[in-house]
């Protein structure tokens, strides 16, 4: 028991990760569209379990603030504002599917042979450790928020500013694209 | 302890399923889900090197690129929401104005 539970730990950005793939795919092939949002909140949950078996509990947490609570919910009222029923009959892909998954097909053939050293190679066996020395003065490990703050708002400051600007635009933008009409 | 590449490995996948979703489908809400999957792809891969250099940097462009999403898919939705009041439909192989 003892055994399972530390092969489960070590194991958990792996089991994390094929989850949120099979999610993702669930979301691309299901037909409805709500069925579609569930595959993303579960790909979204299943790649917040992966950002926290990688210390970034932080960022762990705010995708499911941001994903499961904002942005799923907001899919889920288009969903529901927009009648997706009577567009029932037609296909769900599109007509150029064929020719696009040949593209896809070749694109990754493509990706794995350019980099095949880097994936199979000697290389690839480098486990990914937190290195004590530069850990130390950042307390990733121990205080995660403190450390992402810390770089946020003394060397990401300006890039910070700029998305607090971006957010206020997409806010008012949203507001007036979707304003009804007055005629 | 997790291997570096698995971790790009995955990201990969992930940000090819994105692609897929938004090659292959029709429906404009899934192609925005399907970009926010893309997003995603790319904010572990942030993660990841950050936590291969030990530095905190990835991590702040991290949540730098969740906020970037999510005014992104709040303009886009707005705009599926416009299209529908105008055209009737959400389906982008109905919106061929610019076709020629």
């Amino acid at each position: 028991m003892e055994h399972l539970l530390v092969t489960i730990g070590r194991d958990m950005f792996a089991i994390f990760g094929v989850l949120a793939l099979c999610g993702g795919i669930f979301m691309v092939a299901a037909k409805s569209a709500v069925h579609s949002v569930l595959g993303f909140l579960f790909t979204m949950l299943c790649v917040a379990g992966c950002f926290l078996s990688l210390d970034a509990e932080f960022l762990g947490m705010a995708q499911i603030l941001v994903y499961a609570g904002g942005i799923v919910v907001l899919f889920l009222f288009v969903v529901m504002l927009v009648e997706l029923s009577k567009y029932k009959e037609k296909g769900v892909f599109q007509l150029q599917t064929r020719s696009a998954v040949v593209a896809v097909v070749i694109g990754a053939a493509v990706f794995i042979g350019v980099f095949r050293n880097l994936l199979f190679g000697v290389a690839s066996s480098e486990a990914l450790v937190l290195r004590p020395e530069l850990a130390q003065g950042l307390n990733v490990a121990q205080q995660n928020a403190q450390a992402v703050s810390r770089g946020l708002f003394s060397d990401y400051l300006l890039p910070f500013e700029i998305l607090s600007v971006i957010l206020l635009v997409a806010l008012v933008g949203a507001v007036v694209l979707a304003k009804r009409e007055r005629v | 302890m997790v291997n570096l590449n698995t971790v790009l490995l995955i990201s990969s996948l992930l940000f090819a399923i994105g692609i897929a979703g938004v090659l292959i489908r029709r429906n404009a809400l899934v192609i925005l889900m399907s970009i926010e999957l893309m997003l995603n792809a790319a904010n572990l891969n942030f993660i990841a090197f950050a936590r291969h250099s030990g530095s905190v940097s990835g991590q702040a462009f991290a949540l730098l690129v969740m906020g970037f999403a999510a005014a992104e898919v709040a303009v886009g939705l707005a705009l599926v929401v416009a299209l529908y009041r105008k055209r009737d439909t959400v389906q982008v192989d109905d919106i061929n104005l610019l076709k020629g």
